[in-house]
């Protein structure tokens, strides 16, 4: 019974699947769909080959070196006759770039995103925006040029100690170029608050510096930390500012008015000199690149995860008025 | 009168006009912020052109220029970023597009490895783009002893460009309302027709300025294609992807270290010259949109 019912089933979508198949248009679907799935396992081979290359170096390079001589190490030279592997110094370095950048980003961007969210006229909106876009535009190494070239000889006739390649000006150019992604997210964040909510604040008497601070960006907070976090993960993965303008050596350095070397200007160095393919040399540089990935895109996950679990919640819980209940 | 609200309705709320004269603090500290980032927009701007402008009017004074630099080499570099976008274009826009359809449109919702392809691709844009150099030069020059050429550049700026390009996409033609949809397939259309005909028009604004901004951060990007091995020096105009690697972001790069002032003016006009560019592209973007926007009801 259940077997002939199933027979019957089949057979009807099969007659189905063949009056589809005739369709005019059956051909090219099928064609279509081919090469959208061959653009798909184009991607995918990508993806699998990037991450493959630097995992499989990864491996090889753990296999030689223990784990705890590249975490804890503190002196990194891959280079020389007897080879260090501590990878620390890098780290911290690009952990103290990214620090800085935030400390310069955060109230550049965020600040004009404010402005250009709630006190710009049209006008001005429009300059605002339109200047950011062209920050935002502007290549990474010519950021780095700058950072040489303009902000280094600044910040010497302020201190004359500081270093020509030193970690102050690397990391106020590398704060000005995630500026605009900043300012950028945290003007859609607060762009998503609705504005009743901000026109109800304004209404009751507050002034608009309040209704921002207390309403706007409280409601918007996701939103924000999303914009800093991902701003973040864009300046722990730049690499052409620091190596122009942080430069050099690879030594523990604290002060900003030394040079410091990060991970990606290690990067950029290794990939400019000659390593020996297949010898631990270049297994460390695909290990360096490891960590960075892992770092960049841990934090960029973090950002993501936070717009994701959009608007604060205060917002979304709409009480609408029920119905009036019959009387029982 | 034992009321609490008693002495509130008393004194009443505070006059207007002192409200109006309470100091909104924010105010002053945001318009001060976006006076910074336009004053150091206008100011890196402003010190390229200068540089420009001063050396140029100091090296004319002084005769011809020496070493490798020169505005040969500029255009030589600018050719070379032209082969590379081209390179980069037509590898990643495609390909990226048609994941980006085959993801939303044809893959089953939760098939396992259509959710895995999403997820490493979504997690691949945060990674900088000097990992993608990296593999590259593993892979490509050390692994397939490829040699140091515009394809491999390109190949690089395709890999970190990719990502960003689906995810965009991607975003695009989620947005596209499902009712559109449904309808075309009530009417009985296959689904390539769907797919061509309302979801691609709809979807079409968004994927445009999606796949231009990541083709023009791609243009400006010198760390991939100086860690893949870029000739510090464009000496002749590379004819086609098969040419040694040279491109106006690395040549900014080689310059930008040396001491000497000329090559500060060159590597200035190299990166005002790209500069343009990436602009470009990016206005592109924000053109097509419009005009495909337009088409739509």
């Amino acid at each position: 019974m259940t077997a002939r019912r199933g027979a019957a089933k089949a057979q009807g979508a099969g007659r189905l699947l063949e009056r589809r198949a005739r369709r005019p248009g059956a051909a090219a679907d099928r064609l279509a769909g081919r090469i959208l799935l061959a653009c798909t396992l184009l991607s995918a081979g990508t993806a699998a080959a990037v991450l493959g290359v630097v995992a499989v170096g990864t491996g090889q390079f753990f296999a030689e070196v223990a784990p705890w001589r590249f975490f804890g190490g503190l002196e990194w030279a891959p280079f020389a006759e007897s080879p260090l592997f501590g990878v620390l110094p890098l780290a911290l370095a690009t952990g103290q770039i990214t620090a800085g950048a935030i400390v310069v980003a955060a109230p550049l961007g965020l600040l004009s995103a404010v402005y250009v969210q709630h006190y710009a006229g049209a006008r001005a909106r429009r300059i605002a925006s339109a200047a950011v876009a062209a920050l935002a535009s502007v290549p990474t190494v010519v950021f780095g040029y700058v950072a040489l070239n303009a902000v280094t000889p600044a910040l010497r006739a302020v201190l004359p100690g500081i270093e020509t390649f030193n970690g102050a000006s690397a990391t106020i150019v590398v704060g000005l170029m995630i500026t605009p992604t900043v300012a950028f997210l945290g003007r859609e964040a607060l762009g998503a608050v609705p504005p009743a909510v901000v026109d109800a604040g304004l209404a009751l008497g507050a002034t608009r510096g309040q209704v921002v601070a207390r309403v706007a960006a409280p409601a918007a907070a996701r939103g924000l930390g999303a914009a800093l976090l991902l701003g973040m993960a864009r300046a722990a993965g730049e690499t052409m500012i620091v190596t122009l303008a942080a430069g050099g050596h690879a030594d523990l350095a604290w002060s900003p008015l030394e040079g410091v070397r990060t991970l990606t200007a290690f990067l950029a160095q290794a990939g400019m000199g000659d390593t020996s393919p297949g010898e631990l040399d270049s297994q460390a540089v695909l290990a360096a690149a490891a960590l960075l990935a892992a770092i960049a895109c841990g934090v960029h996950a973090a950002g993501r995860a936070l717009l994701a679990r959009g608007p604060a919640t205060v917002l979304r819980r709409e009480r609408r008025p029920s119905p009036p209940q019959p009387a029982s | 009168m034992t009321s609490p609200h008693a002495d509130r309705t008393a004194a009443g709320p505070p006059p207007l006009a002192a409200r109006r004269r309470r100091i909104d603090f924010l105010g002053f500290a945001s318009r001060m912020a976006a006076a910074c980032t336009g004053a150091a927009t206008a100011g890196l701007l402003g010190f390229l052109a200068w540089k420009l402008v001063q050396g140029s009017w100091r090296g004319a004074a002084s005769g011809p220029l020496s070493g490798g630099g020169g505005w040969d080499a500029i255009a030589s570099a600018a050719a070379g970023t032209f082969w590379l976008l081209a390179t980069t274009g037509a590898l990643a826009a495609p390909v990226g597009i048609g994941t980006a359809l085959y993801l939303q449109e044809y893959a089953r919702p939760k098939a396992r490895a259509a959710s895995l392809l999403q997820a490493a691709l979504t997690n691949l844009c945060g990674v900088p783009s000097v990992v993608f150099g990296v593999a590259a030069l593993a892979l490509l020059v050390h692994g397939l002893s490829m040699d140091r050429s515009i394809l491999v550049g390109g190949l690089a700026l395709a890999a970190a460009a990719l990502p960003p390009v689906v995810s965009a996409s991607a975003a695009a033609i989620g947005a596209v309302p499902d009712d559109l949809r449904t309808a075309a397939y009530g009417l009985g259309a296959t689904r390539w027709q769907v797919v061509r005909r309302q979801v691609l028009p709809a979807a079409a604004p968004g994927i445009a300025t999606g796949a231009c901004a990541a083709l023009a951060r791609a243009t400006g990007e010198a760390a991939p294609l100086v860690v893949v091995g870029a000739a510090s020096f464009a000496t002749f105009a590379p004819a086609g992807p098969a040419a040694p690697l040279v491109s106006l972001p690395t040549q900014v790069f080689s310059w930008a270290a040396r001491p000497q002032a000329e090559f500060a003016t060159h590597a200035a006009g190299a990166a005002l010259a790209l500069l343009a560019i990436v602009l470009g592209i990016n206005l592109a973007g924000l053109l097509l949109r419009r005009r495909l926007g337009k088409a739509l009801p």
